[in-house]
């Protein structure tokens, strides 16, 4: 059983999931998130801004950091704190993320240009989530913590 | 469904803490949907799922949030196998069937039927020896009872 | 730090009481529904219909609180009927036995029309 650690704080509670890198799989951390969420009284809104961020989050470790690699595993970390929701989202690093596509904002006529259209996710989850931080895991993967507060309800 | 593939898995822990087994209601129904289990099976599982770790939670580890409840869930060809890890500070095996009528007398207590649902919902369950001394819950759905 | 998610609303119609379980029946439920079943049966209530709506999870602890009402309803020769369960719950409810002691309507409609019958 994997064991987490705990600090001090008795306010805290988390919940933790492995996923296979296998794109599809996002849903049940989406929905282990959102039935999190929807108890802690998150409005709908926020709730369906949650998923769609960590659908990008864990398509991104999956199809980037993990490189569709089905040996690989996607772990995601639901920190449940009295006013805020913490969530990270952390790969296995086999390729880190493209610190170019981490600029503020993507521009849609620089998308059109690119093979994949894409390029959106990172600034969907900036845009949906009140914090956002890039780092590397303990693990060395690649790691997105995204937090959204209690109180920045509409 | 994905027919031929290597198992597919899912592990996830949560606090011992009323509550959290509706984390993992939703995440292994999500699971089940997935890999293609119809909607009663997946409404069977849930429930089996949750009375598994409520016993988890409520005995395994004695309702002390720091305890883990660790649930793991893999898929392989011939069926869904789902293990619920606790640190065993309380054994709880065995399951009958409730008394039903002695419960509405009050001759026995309301509740302890989980045991009984799981056996109910699942296609085979059993508890397994764990090295380091928790309770381990194994529950089996089989391929040919899924669609 | 996580609410529970159940509404409970006390209404009359056609002389039978009417709680609205709306969510989820677990542990957390305990004080509400029998909180409900308390103030029912002081204003006299005879035919109790528990309608069940949007209830995606009911578990065993949930059960034993049902259990504890079909005790005093038996106690206080009262009526208890549910309507509005999942087909799946219906299932449950048979499984434990609690279908010898509550009639199992589909609607709530049905339920009125079964228990006014009954009181005829």
């Amino acid at each position: 059983m994997a064991n987490v650690s705990h600090d001090a704080d008795h306010e805290e509670r988390v919940v933790e999931l492995h996923l296979p890198s296998r794109l599809g799989y996002e849903k049940v951390a989406m929905d282990a998130a959102a039935s999190i969420a929807r108890r802690m009284g998150f409005s709908t809104d926020r709730i369906e801004g949650l998923r769609t961020a960590l659908a990008e989050a864990i398509t991104n470790a999956i199809e980037h950091g993990n490189a569709h690699d089905a040996g690989t595993r996607v772990l995601v970390i639901l920190t449940v704190r009295p006013s805020e929701l913490v969530v990270s989202v952390a790969d296995q690093g086999c390729k880190p993320i493209d610190q170019s596509q981490l600029a503020p904002a993507p521009r849609i006529e620089d998308s059109f240009a690119r093979a994949d259209k894409g390029g959106w996710g990172i600034w969907l989850i900036r845009e949906l989530m009140d914090k956002v931080e890039f780092t590397t895991a303990p693990t060395g993967g690649n790691q997105v913590r995204m937090v959204i507060y209690l109180e920045k309800q509409p | 469904m994905s027919d031929v593939s290597p198992p597919l898995s899912l592990e996830l822990s949560i606090p011992s803490e009323f509550g959290y087994e509706r984390v993992v209601r939703e995440a292994v129904a999500s699971f089940a949907r997935r890999i293609g289990l119809n909607s009663e099976r997946v409404e069977d599982l849930k429930t089996a799922v949750s009375e598994a770790c409520l016993n988890a939670i409520e005995h395994g580890n004695a309702q002390m949030p720091e305890m883990r409840v660790g649930v793991n869930c893999v898929w392989e060809n011939d069926g869904l196998t789902i293990r619920v890890l606790d640190h065993g500070l309380k054994r709880y095996a065995g399951h009958v069937a409730p008394c039903i009528v002695c419960k509405v007398h009050g001759e026995a207590p309301p509740r302890g039927m989980g045991l009984y649902l799981i056996a109910q919902l699942v296609d085979t369950c059993g508890f397994e020896t764990s090295p380091d001394g928790g309770n381990v819950l194994c529950m089996r759905m089989h391929t040919r009872s899924m669609a | 730090m996580l609410d529970d998610e159940l509404h409970v609303h006390i209404r009359e119609r056609e002389g039978v009481a009417i709680i609205d379980l709306v969510g989820d029946v677990t542990t957390f439920a305990e004080e509400k529904i029998n909180g409900a079943y308390n103030e029912v049966s002081r204003k006299g209530a005879r035919n109790i219909l528990l309608n069940f709506r949007q209830n995606d999870y009911i578990n065993s602890a949930g059960i034993a609180i049902l259990i504890g009402v079909v005790t005093e309803v038996n106690r206080n020769n009262q009526r208890l009927a549910v309507s509005g369960l999942s087909q799946h719950f219906q299932k449950i409810f048979r499984m434990v036995g609690l279908a010898q002691y509550i009639d199992i309507y589909q609607d709530e409609d049905e339920a009125i029309r079964g228990l006014t019958a009954a009181m005829a």
